[in-house]
């Protein structure tokens, strides 16, 4: 009896702590600030206890029958309490109360636990027998608790499964001590049938504890993070919200899949379909292959190389199901050759010419980007134009960064180029620009590839026209000793979101 | 299971060493380009070979920086390859040496030169041939790419190296003072560069005081203006401005139109030019060519290096002039030329240190170092990603005398530079220690000719500029100002003057 009695306050020591780690680890998850949510669980359910502690001397009568109800108000509070706080934080607006509240009930309950099962036993051992055992065993409890809950318990079953399996374990106490203490238990009948009923509830909870977790979180995170990654040059996340995939690089949107198709077929037919027999294409950036998928709708190229700094982002579109569905496998085309390089030296160093050439990088965000936006490397790009080629650049908004979209045509016109600025709208970016460059005059396409869902000839005059709120602008061009584009367009788009 | 008390303590020293402290990368180098031993050959008069061999050349050229190499260039680019040039280092270059790792290629000293104003026509016409001047155009990639300057100070950045933000009225009313005044001496036409082609006796008492003593005399008492002053001196001419002529001071500032575009650099900054112009001339170099005595005669001048006598018409004497008095046969003691010593480094970087959120710049300062700070040597790559990066760091030992200084460089080890630099780094990059892999420090005792008071109208290099000998001289110490410029100037005329005087007499 000695032991089974000493292992059930193990159990129950381990219960306890469980409870605490978990709404501690939520509440750092949820709310962030890790030190001070930790900080501050802890001291509240501590001080809980010493109140639990406190009140125990109250009980005076039936402390087993009260026993057994204290572990299974505990199994059920604490084995739901952390459904129940992420449901909280996702449909309520007090979750802080919630949270504070569940831990002073927990702490109450467990401050109850060890004095009363101290005084159950307090006949059966001499005083100072009672006082060694069970603190032992309650210290041995949390031991096992704190090293079971971040390596096996949170990576196996998550927040709230793990805390449902530690109700199931102060339940199945409740249970086993209506038959240690039977003798001393009237009633145990009816005890008995309540541990029956808390550990039916608890065990269907856990068999469901996925659509309880999926619920909270798709209120959560609006969209479902299906891959992030910290390549070796950027932070890669990819999202889903029922159909619509989004690529976001260092936090800047790419694409929606939702419209992305009005984005790229604008960046590639308006000046590719006007390349008499265009044979070769070079894409500078565009790791995602839908420019791609786009210029593989003409069956007379023969060749398409796209540089692009990361592998991994090259990679990741070649291979991921979503994705390879997005970019109709563009990457495996034999038609096209994947550089991972560093796209100004590679311009510099390479003598190969090309009919087209896209220019499709990130926004000018910092100084190292800015390079890519300059007269020398306009230049350099120009460099590898065949007589009949023709280059289109990624111009970031003439609506919000009106200066810098005409920052960029100024510095292509410096840079020696003709050149054709066109705008477009796409839902989830707004209106969109893009500069042709030409050594030729440039007359907008007859006839395009079949099957577009956005370009077509008749709409096409209208995109070279821009109304007076995007009009253009004198600006100076952006050399790689001054970058004026950077602070510019910082100013561009602070100027939107103050 | 018994654990025994060893078995114990082993897996308990084994958990500790998890908590031991976050150890800091370790760092090699040494000393590199070390000359002083062969200077010191020369002071103390060691004795050198009596000549093997002769060989006969109508020009030759002692010394191999800038002032040699230009006046190499001018002769070849008149079509004259009938000459010598005698380097002592294993590289030619001078302060225009660079070097180069798996990361990039570094400067070892001078690393730019400001967009040259009309007068420089000699600079003007080299960067034409370099392809770095074209129809009247800066070629974009050897412009300093932005964001250029930057200095820290008050714990944060600010653009620029003149201090900008906390100043007091009274600061700004100096700084905008000093503005004025410079502006005015900029008008006169006086402070020009090549500094000859201006100077004017008009402003002569400038050369007898200190520059920190004129700028006491304007009303200058703002520490941060004197800290800046400080700083322009230190960093031009390796001297503080109670060091400096006040005529030096006042050029500084006042030879050049402040204009946005500049300066040219390059990833081996002027090393590059070295390069360049080495393409041109490198079949009349020779390295390795220590020069220990010249003896000019009426008919010629007999240039003695290792067991080589070289018999010339003219020689160039292109090293810096202070040699001249342990090589040349006769030469008097100098008493006007004055050098400041310097150590330079190149810092090898794994990754770029943390700095408070601020994007590399192409030099960067802090307010009150006793050091220069230090320049990225990838900050002209054309790269959008760069992981690894080498820093030269400038310091101009100026705090003392010349001679303290160089027995300071001698005296203290390797590892007492590494820790001062990296302590100087420290007040901006507070996990420098973390990214430095590699520490290759250079110590020059007589690294440039120091402006001192009475320097810049001094009789003696009145002199030695005339060109009317046989031995011609041309290190840039004869305008009393190190730069690549009045380098290039002199080398450029004594060429010029050994091929009018070669071909009167041809």
């Amino acid at each position: 009896m000695g032991i089974l009695l000493f292992i059930s306050v193990l159990l129950v020591a381990a219960c306890g702590l469980i409870y605490e780690l978990v709404a501690g680890t939520l509440a750092s998850y949820l709310v962030g600030d890790s030190v001070f949510q930790f900080s501050t669980i802890i001291g509240t359910y501590l001080f809980a206890m010493g109140i639990g502690s406190a009140l125990s001397r109250y009980l005076n009568r039936g402390l087993v029958y009260r026993f057994v109800w204290i572990e299974l108000l505990l199994g059920v509070i604490g084995g739901f309490s952390s459904a129940l706080l992420m449901l909280a934080f996702a449909f309520t607006q007090g979750f802080e109360l919630i949270l504070y509240a569940l831990v002073i009930v927990m702490g109450v309950l467990v401050g109850l636990e060890i004095p009363l099962l101290m005084r159950i036993v307090r006949d059966r051992y001499e005083f100072r027998d009672v006082i060694a055992h069970v603190l032992t065993f309650d210290y041995l409890g949390a031991l096992g608790a704190s090293l079971l809950f971040p390596i096996l318990l949170v990576p196996r079953l998550g927040l709230v499964r793990s805390a449902m399996l530690f109700g199931l374990v102060n339940a199945g106490v409740a249970l086993w001590t209506t038959y240690l203490f039977s003798s001393q238990l009237s009633g145990s009948r009816t005890l008995r049938v309540a541990c029956v009923v808390v550990l039916c509830a608890l065990g269907i909870g856990m068999a469901d504890a996925r659509r309880i977790t999926a619920t909270a979180e798709d209120n959560i995170y609006a969209d479902d993070i299906i891959f992030a990654r910290d390549t070796r040059y950027q932070h890669l996340v990819l999202t889903r919200f029922k159909d619509d995939l989004r690529l976001f690089l260092n936090s800047h949107l790419q694409f929606s899949s939702r419209d992305e198709y009005r984005y790229h077929e604008a960046l590639i037919h308006p000046g590719l379909a006007t390349v008499p027999v265009p044979h070769r294409v070079l894409v500078l950036g565009g790791g995602d292959g839908l420019a791609v998928r786009e210029i593989l709708k003409y069956p007379q190229i023969e060749s398409i190389t796209l540089v692009d700094l990361d592998p991994e982002m090259t990679k990741l579109f070649s291979t991921h199901p979503m994705l390879t569905k997005l970019n109709d496998k563009s990457f495996l085309s034999p038609r096209v050759h994947i550089i991972n390089a560093d796209a100004f030296p590679w311009v510099d160093s390479n003598n190969d010419s090309f009919d087209f050439i896209v220019i499709d990088f990130p926004d000018p965000t910092n100084y190292s980007l800015g390079k890519l936006y300059t007269t020398a490397f306009y230049r350099a790009a120009a460099r590898h134009l065949s007589a009949q080629g023709l280059m289109v650049v990624q111009s970031t908004s003439p609506m919000f960064a009106r200066d810098s979209f005409w920052c960029i045509a100024q510095t292509l016109k410096q840079a020696g180029l003709q050149t054709y600025p066109y705008h477009v709208y796409v839902p989830s970016f707004g209106e969109w620009g893009f500069v042709l460059g030409s050594t030729h005059e440039y007359i907008p396409p007859t006839s395009l590839p079949s099957g577009l869902r956005f370009i077509n000839v008749e709409g096409l005059p209208a995109l070279f026209q821009f109304p007076p709120d995007m009009a253009p602008l004198p600006m100076p061009s952006n050399q790689l000793n001054s970058q004026v584009l950077v602070r510019m367009y910082e100013n561009d788009w602070k100027d939107i979101s103050h | 299971m018994k654990v025994g008390r060893r078995k114990f303590l082993r897996a308990g020293s084994a958990a500790l060493v998890g908590l031991s402290l976050k150890t800091d990368r370790p760092i090699v180098g040494s000393f590199v380009n070390d000359s002083f031993q062969m200077g010191h050959l020369l002071r103390d008069r060691a004795s050198f070979p009596a000549p093997k061999r002769l060989e006969k050349f109508p020009v030759v050229i002692v010394g191999g920086g800038i002032a040699g190499l230009s006046a190499a260039w001018r002769l070849r680019k008149r079509g004259f390859t009938n000459f010598v040039l005698l380097e002592m280092n294993p590289q030619a270059g001078g302060n225009a040496r660079w070097g180069e790792n798996e990361v990039t290629a570094y400067p070892w000293a001078a690393h730019y030169v400001p967009v040259p104003g009309p007068k420089a026509e000699y600079v003007r016409e080299l960067f034409e041939d370099l392809g770095v001047l074209k129809n009247g155009q800066w070629e974009e990639r050897n412009l300093c790419f932005a964001p250029q300057e930057r200095l820290f100070l008050y714990g944060r950045w600010q653009d620029g190296l003149e201090p900008a933000i906390g100043l007091t009225q009274k600061d700004r009313d100096q700084f905008q003072h000093l503005e004025d005044l410079f502006a005015k001496f900029r008008a006169s036409g006086a402070f020009t560069i090549p500094l000859e082609l201006g100077r004017s006796s008009k402003f002569q008492d400038l050369d007898r005081l200190s520059f920190s003593d004129w700028l006491q005399q304007q009303g200058c008492d703002s520490r941060l203006v004197n800290w800046y002053m400080n700083y322009a001196c230190r960093d031009d001419y390796g001297a503080l401005a109670k060091d400096t002529s006040a005529w030096a001071g006042v050029h500084y500032f006042s030879s050049r139109e402040a204009e946005e575009k500049g300066p040219l650099t390059w990833p081996e900054g002027n090393g590059w030019i070295t390069r360049r112009l080495l393409e041109q001339v490198g079949e009349n170099v020779r390295t390795n060519q220590m020069v220990h005595r010249i003896s000019e005669t009426k008919r010629g001048v007999r240039v003695f290096a290792g067991d080589t006598e070289f018999q010339s018409e003219f020689a160039i004497f292109a090293a810096p002039t202070f040699l001249a008095p342990y090589l040349v046969d006769g030469f008097p003691r100098l008493h006007d030329f004055i050098y400041s010593p310097w150590l330079t480094a190149n810092l090898t970087l794994e990754r770029l240190p943390d700095s408070r959120g601020a994007e590399p710049t192409w030099d960067t300062v802090f307010l009150d170092s006793p050091t220069l700070g230090y320049v990225d040597a990838t900050h002209q790559s054309l790269r959008t990603h760069i992981e690894r990066t080498v820093w030269t760091f400038y310091w101009a030992l100026a705090d003392g005398t010349p001679a303290q200084n160089r027995q300071r460089l001698l005296e203290k080890d390797w590892n007492y530079w590494k820790e001062a630099i990296l302590h100087d780094l420290e007040r901006a990059h507070s996990d420098i220690r973390q990214c430095v892999s590699r520490i290759d420090v250079m110590r020059m005792g007589h690294a440039m000719i120091r402006p001192a008071v009475g320097s810049v109208f001094s009789e003696e290099r009145r002199r030695l500029t005339r060109r009317d000998g046989r031995l011609l001289f041309a290190n840039s110490d004869l305008s009393s100002i190190s730069i690549f410029e009045e380098a290039q100037y002199h080398g450029v005329l004594t060429a010029k003057t050994a091929l009018d005087r070669l071909h009167g007499h041809l």
